[in-house]
């Protein structure tokens, strides 16, 4: 099998991150802002397989248990997300973020 | 053995300044007003006898100088302006020239200060005049002592802003307000001229007697003069110092140009008059100018300046004083005139000279304001044309008045012809050296007419005839016996102050001083002329002003008389009170316009237009913060960005262009 080349990987997980990225700018619900982040998260966690396979030694072993240490932070970052989804909503009774405004002076 | 005394000359002004402070804070709330004037008459008193016996010792022992110092602060020498360090120094100085003013100052003081407590005894701002008096004695017993120029001219200072606290005594009636105000102001263009002064001496003698500012400008260094005129030479730096000397001298001496507060002064308490100007405040300018010309040196450009300034003003003031109908106003110029003798003494080399007439020009200066004093007293008003007849009921104001008029006509043996005299001979002596002193001698000579008659007029005005031609002044009657007995003894001293030249000790501590030659007796042919002149002329004005003037006659010059313009012109005091108005109105007033233009539009503006600028930007930069997560995403992701743009794009030209690595 021909290996595939790492920039096409990147290339990969940069079209991933730039998509979470739009998500994170345009979407006005905050759940679809909080799955936008995952998708931004999830590219940079991608990378760090990618470094992990393509590199040699001991090396390539620590990108994959990085990568896995990183998926369980991304579930925590998404329970506190979701907790400050429901507070928001009891709050405002709405989960637009651009009607929660209260972080200007 | 009164040596011992000098060391405690401090307690001069140390018990006036005690007065000071008990009458000041304690006076209001003493039973009765007048107690404070007592205390303060009383510590007035103890500082005379103080005053009078280092006179006394200096004359026994004449020609020492006697300097109790004490150094405030002393800077280490170092580079730069202080090669050799610098100190600041307060202390006391007895030798010839102080001693003499002591006298004076602590005399004068004591009977003006008693006489004031029937003289001002109605008035309910008696602890106020007497502690702002009190404090004006101390200011001018520590000028007299001062030991160097600093110290001088702290107390010079010190004695002018007590001078405008008592012109404006009455302060709610405006005339004295703006009178307190004109004075203060006027005599400020003179001490501006007089630090001026102290600052080049500083720049100059700092090169050349470096020791001089290390150890405080002291006036001696215990055995003579610290510095001699012969040190300093006669460069440009000297000259000019010495016109700014002199140009303090005339704010406070009242001379030409800065004449003009003088006559104004007279709004304050006639006894003020007496003191401050008449015999104290304002000799001291004469006293700074022989202070400098005998320790610091004129250059003989300055003493042209200050014969010309003393002799014209002797003469010009002289002028003002013989149409004007207000008592006190008249003595006042005639103050000028007389200042204007002993600065031109003191200009043409005998210190010693002006010094003798200041000296017995207090007494009966203060005699001539406290006789006036008395006469306004009785009848309530200074306008000499109201007054007549007053000899029948106040025979002692009277008599008082005339030995005044006398010794400031110059008639021998009263006080004011000695020193006159001595002045005009001493002059004169100068002639021949200096054909420039010519037309001043002159001037001041023909001041001797002038004086004669404008005192007499104001006597046979006042004293002469039937009865008073203002029918409301009838029932005149002479003061308590605290204004007769300062009329008393001030009546003796002028009479017999001159005459001290011929007491063995006076005389030696008058030659002791540095630049003393001249001083009777040692009279010559050319003085005994010169003072047969000088009576002539004396006697003239006098027989003048008993025809116009005496036994009640009132001249009137005609209307179509030529002179009618001249006496409009004296009257209005040449214009130069409207003069210095206008330029104050118009031309200072312009300038104060233009800097408050300046201030509210250029230097204002360009704070308030930072401010504005400021403003308008954070206004616009405001609204981006919305409170919206997203939008700070962006704003994140914005920057996140441009600073790759910098890392990649930027920073690699510029790299490029510096050629760095």
């Amino acid at each position: 099998m021909t290996a595939l080349p790492l920039v096409g990987f990147l290339a990969l997980s940069s079209a991933l991150f730039v998509v979470g990225l739009f998500g994170i700018l345009t979407r006005r619900n905050f759940i679809l802002v909080l799955i936008a982040i995952e998708i931004a998260m999830n590219a940079a966690i991608l990378n760090f397989v990618y470094f992990g396979a393509f590199s040699s030694g001991t090396g390539g072993l620590t990108g994959q248990a990085v990568a896995v240490v990183l998926i369980g932070f991304a579930a925590t970052e998404v329970a506190v997300g979701l907790a400050i989804v429901l507070a928001l909503n009891r709050l405002k009774g709405t989960i637009n973020v651009a009607q929660a405004t209260d972080l200007k002076l | 053995m009164l040596d011992g005394l000098y060391g405690w000359a401090f307690l001069v002004p140390l018990f006036t300044a005690l007065s000071f402070v008990i009458v000041g804070l304690a006076g209001t709330r003493m039973r009765r007003l007048e107690w404070g004037g007592w205390v303060a008459v009383a510590f007035a008193g103890a500082s005379m006898v103080v005053g009078v016996l280092i006179g006394i010792g200096e004359m026994v022992n004449p020609g020492t100088y006697t300097d109790v110092r004490y150094t405030w602060l002393h800077l280490a020498p170092a580079p730069g302006p202080f090669p050799n360090g610098f100190s600041l120094v307060v202390g006391t100085l007895v030798d010839p020239i102080s001693a003499l003013m002591l006298i004076v100052v602590t005399v004068v003081g004591f009977l003006v200060m008693l006489y004031s407590i029937g003289y001002m005894h109605q008035d309910r701002g008696l602890p106020r005049y007497y502690s702002e008096i009190s404090l004006f004695l101390t200011a001018m017993s520590g000028l007299v002592l001062a030991d160097n120029l600093l110290e001088f001219f702290l107390f010079w200072e010190l004695v002018g802003v007590c001078s405008y606290f008592l012109i404006g005594f009455y302060y709610e009636r405006p005339s004295a307000a703006s009178a307190a105000k004109e004075a203060f102001i006027v005599t400020r263009v003179g001490d501006i001229m007089f630090l001026l002064g102290i600052f080049i001496y500083f720049y100059h003698y700092s090169t050349v007697a470096p020791g001089w500012a290390a150890n405080g400008f002291l006036f001696t260094n215990g055995t003579a003069p610290y510095l001699g005129a012969a040190l300093g030479g006669n460069s440009t730096t000297l000259t000019i110092a010495g016109i700014m000397i002199l140009g303090g001298a005339a704010g406070k001496s009242a001379q030409f140009p800065l004449h003009v507060w003088l006559p104004d002064a007279m709004e304050g308490p006639t006894t003020v008059s007496a003191l401050i100007h008449a015999a104290t405040m304002v000799a001291a300018g004469v006293y700074l100018l022989a202070v400098t010309s005998l320790f610091l040196g004129f250059t003989s450009t300055d003493q042209l300046a200050i014969v010309g300034i003393g002799g014209f003003t002797a003469f010009f003031a002289a002028t003002m004083a013989v149409v004007h109908p207000d008592i006190k106003r008249v003595i006042a110029y005639s103050t000028i005139s007389q200042l204007g003798y002993m600065v031109m003494a003191v200009g043409a080399g005998f210190a010693m000279v002006g010094l003798f007439h200041l000296f017995t020009h207090a007494f009966f200066k203060a005699l001539l304001f406290l006789a006036a004093g008395s006469v306004i007293h009785a009848v309530g008003t200074q306008d000499l044309f109201k007054m007549g007849g007053l000899r029948k009921s106040m025979r002692l104001t009277a008599v008082a008045f005339a030995v005044g008029g006398l010794a400031l006509a110059g008639i021998p043996p009263f006080a004011g012809f000695w020193s006159k005299d001595d002045i005009l001979s001493a002059v004169y002596s100068q002639l021949g050296s200096h054909p420039a002193y010519w037309p001043f001698f002159l001037l001041a000579f023909a001041a001797v007419f002038l004086t004669a008659y404008y005192i007499f007029r104001a006597w046979f005005l006042a004293f002469s005839g039937d009865h008073a031609r203002d029918p409301g002044l009838a029932h005149a009657h002479e003061g308590p016996w605290t204004m007769q007995v300062p009329l008393v003894l001030l009546s003796a001293l002028a009479i017999g102050a001159g005459l001290l030249v011929f007491l063995p000790g006076f005389q030696s501590l008058l030659l002791s001083g540095a630049g003393a030659s001249g001083i009777p007796p040692v009279y010559g042919t050319t003085d005994l002329v010169i003072s047969a002149a000088s009576v002539t002329l004396g006697l003239g004005g006098i027989a003048l002003a008993w025809l116009l003037w005496g036994n009640g006659r009132v001249y009137a010059l005609p209307e179509t008389s030529a002179a009618q313009p001249v006496r409009r012109l004296l009257l209005k005091r040449y214009y130069f009170k409207i003069g210095y108005d206008w330029i104050g109105a118009k031309g200072v007033y312009s300038v104060a316009r233009a800097a408050d233009f300046f201030d509210r539009y250029v230097i204002d503006g360009t704070v308030h237009g930072f401010e504005r600028m400021f403003a308008l930007l954070s206004d616009r930069l405001r609204r981006i913060q919305t409170g919206v997560v997203s939008d700070y995403a962006a704003y994140v992701v914005a920057g996140l960005i441009a600073l790759f743009a910098i890392l990649l794009i930027v920073a690699p030209y510029v790299v490029a262009r510096l050629g760095g690595g």
